[in-house]
């Protein structure tokens, strides 16, 4: 009797086999996306798994090499001695990157092949829930080195919390356990870094792909004319395992060995540079995915805040909170903007799309300046002459993506 | 069948074991929940005197906040035009609130709403916390032009005006630096002789 035939009888493997590892997984060079991020999360928790063992989340002061620094700087500073210590915390970080690219162009591929409409709204709103997830995971990673780096991002981002009017003071204390810096933030951040924020992601990602299973994947457009063709119904594509489970494998597998040249090679926040906390603030600009709330921070006058329902409302809030509130929310309504009637499982040509593409393409071009609003220093732009770039960017992006859809659409027909 | 009678039995006096149940529930999730409020507070810590809250008094001797000689007494002599340092009072530099950056200017440049009667002999100090959302000032020192040198936050390009009551001349921060009076003492090293003249750190919430 073979291991398998042991396992198959007690719980019926060839059975799941049958029924779930035999799914059709329609085939389209952008349908990997999705998995990339999954995949990549799956390198965050084993990397983090390793960093987690040798981390130590606490502020006290230690001697680390003849001088007083925290333990927790000094706990990463150890790591980065250790064996390949110093690599695996950079495999940790490019992965960390690796895993908001590939949300944010799954996102992207998502829109613009309007594959969020009916049925797959819920999913939709899902995936952005885990964006929003993956980025404060990311932004909780910060502070745990505990380096002059660190507490500055961390300190910014308390203050834009308590600028939060009615509800700012009390979630700033709740977020960051008291006053920042206390000497309960580490602790607290390390807690929601490693338990709390992976938990909910494990949740979300698991209900984004159950759905996936129970509602099927979207697939190109050429499968419908094969399908009249053939008057079948069912999905066309090939078996999750192992045709498809291959290939995203060996994606990943690629993937991963780029991510460790990089780790290898690319220095990505040396602690060592910043040192533990000290007066003085240096350059510094956070991670690429940030860029737009900290690029938005600097365009915003320091003299607009007004007051509405009895709160303050400041540019801190409005550039921290609001702005990113804003975008979420308007990609969280797409789905009911975008209504249909009948489900629709093919995914669009963008082409044919001109309003809904355009809309996509100014809304990009508007969050990349804000992201090149965070360089007017290097640039040597003040921020009104900046904001007048990025309206004038999102227009023109916007007007001319719309017009050149509209006349390719008047020839090949709009797809709605 | 028991049961059955039981239920109609009891319908009639106006509970059923449904409806029962239900209240049951209700009021074990309101009160499980009710009771959990108070985990909030408790998660929640008021620190008393949070925020940036200075000790600086009157006649503390000025030190050097970070570099070579961090914790020396600051002494006039070592800055000239157009220089500035980050300085701590002697013996206060655990609290961040008491950073200060001095600056030496010439006297002639300064104009209003500096507070005069709180420079001495072109040195101007003002808090080193920026006004926007907490980072350290630096300082951009223009070494053709030491008058056009000037305060800036690195983290979101706020500029001041050192000579200018650390005015805002360019971005996000919402008001000035708050001013420190310094005097050189007779023995050459710098000492503070007032408090703030406003607020100090992020103006948030």
């Amino acid at each position: 009797m073979s291991i398998f035939t042991w396992f198959d009888e007690r719980l019926e493997l060839k059975k799941f086999k049958a029924k779930f590892l035999v799914k059709t997984f329609p085939t389209h060079p952008t349908f990997l996306l999705g998995e990339l991020a999954l995949f990549s999360f799956i390198t965050l928790v084993a990397t983090g798994v390793f960093l987690g063992f040798l981390y130590e989340p606490s502020t006290k002061m230690v001697s680390l090499f003849g001088a007083m620094v925290p333990a927790a700087y000094a706990s990463v500073v150890k790591i980065d001695i250790l064996p390949l210590g110093m690599i695996i915390r950079r495999i940790h970080h490019w992965s960390a990157m690796l895993m908001i690219a590939a949300v944010l162009t799954h996102l992207m591929r998502i829109y613009f092949t309007s594959a969020y409409r009916k049925p797959r709204e819920i999913n939709w709103l899902i995936g952005l829930c885990l964006l929003g997830t993956a980025m404060v995971a990311a932004f909780t990673g910060y502070l745990l080195p505990y380096s002059q780096f660190s507490v500055t991002a961390t300190s910014i981002a308390y203050y834009v919390s308590k600028s939060v009017p009615w509800i700012g003071d009390w979630v700033s204390r709740l977020l960051f356990a008291g006053e920042f810096p206390s000497d309960g933030t580490v602790p607290r951040f390390f807690f929601m870094h490693v338990m709390l924020i992976p938990a909910t992601l494990i949740g979300l990602i698991s209900l984004h792909l159950l759905i996936i299973v129970k509602q099927k994947h979207t697939e190109p457009r050429s499968n419908r004319n094969r399908k009249e063709a053939e008057g079948g119904r069912r999905l066309i594509g090939i078996p999750i395992w192992p045709e498809q489970g291959v290939i995203s494998l060996s994606f990943y597998l690629f993937l991963l060995f780029v991510v460790v040249l990089m780790a290898t090679y690319i220095p990505l926040n040396p602690i060592e540079t910043y040192g533990p906390p000290s007066p003085g603030t240096p350059v510094m600009r956070p991670d690429w995915y940030f860029l737009p709330v900290y690029g938005f921070l600097k365009l915003i006058p320091g003299d607009l805040s007004f007051t509405f329902l009895g709160g303050k409302i400041t540019p801190e809030t409005i550039g921290g909170v609001i702005f990113p509130g804003l975008l979420f929310l308007a990609a969280a309504l797409m789905p009911f903007l975008d209504r249909w009637k009948e489900p629709q499982h093919y995914i669009a040509n963008p082409l044919q799309r001109p309003f809904m593409t355009s809309l996509g393409v100014g809304a990009g071009v508007f969050i990349c300046m804000t992201a090149v609003a965070g360089y007017i220093d290097v640039l040597h732009i003040t921020p009104n002459r900046m904001t007048a770039y990025a309206i004038l960017a999102t227009l023109a992006a916007w007007g001319v993506t719309y017009t050149l859809l509209r006349r390719y659409s008047r020839k090949r027909g709009t797809d709605v | 069948m028991v049961d059955g009678i039981d239920g109609d039995k009891r319908e009639k006096a106006g509970i059923t074991r449904r409806r029962f149940t239900l209240g049951v529930i209700i009021a074990s999730v309101a009160g499980a929940f009710g009771s959990l409020f108070a985990l909030l507070k408790v998660l929640s810590p008021e620190k008393k005197g949070g925020g940036y809250v200075t000790t600086i008094q009157p006649g503390d001797k000025l030190v050097y906040a970070k570099g070579g000689n961090m914790g020396a007494p600051l002494r006039a002599s070592s800055l000239n035009v157009g220089d500035a340092v980050l300085a701590f009072p002697a013996g206060k530099s655990s609290n961040p609130a008491n950073l200060v950056q001095v600056i030496k200017l010439q006297e002639t440049e300064f104009k209003p709403p500096m507070h005069l009667n709180l420079t001495d002999r072109g040195f101007v100090a003002y808090s080193a916390i920026c006004t926007h959302l907490g980072c350290t000032v630096s300082w951009v020192k223009n070494q053709q032009a030491p008058a056009a040198s000037y305060t800036e936050c690195f983290c979101h390009n706020s500029i001041f005006d050192p000579s200018r009551g650390a005015k805002v001349m360019g971005g996000p921060a919402p008001i000035p630096l708050a001013q420190i009076g310094v005097k050189v003492a007779d023995d050459g090293t710098l000492v503070f002789t007032s408090d703030f003249t406003g607020p100090i750190g992020p103006q948030v919430g």
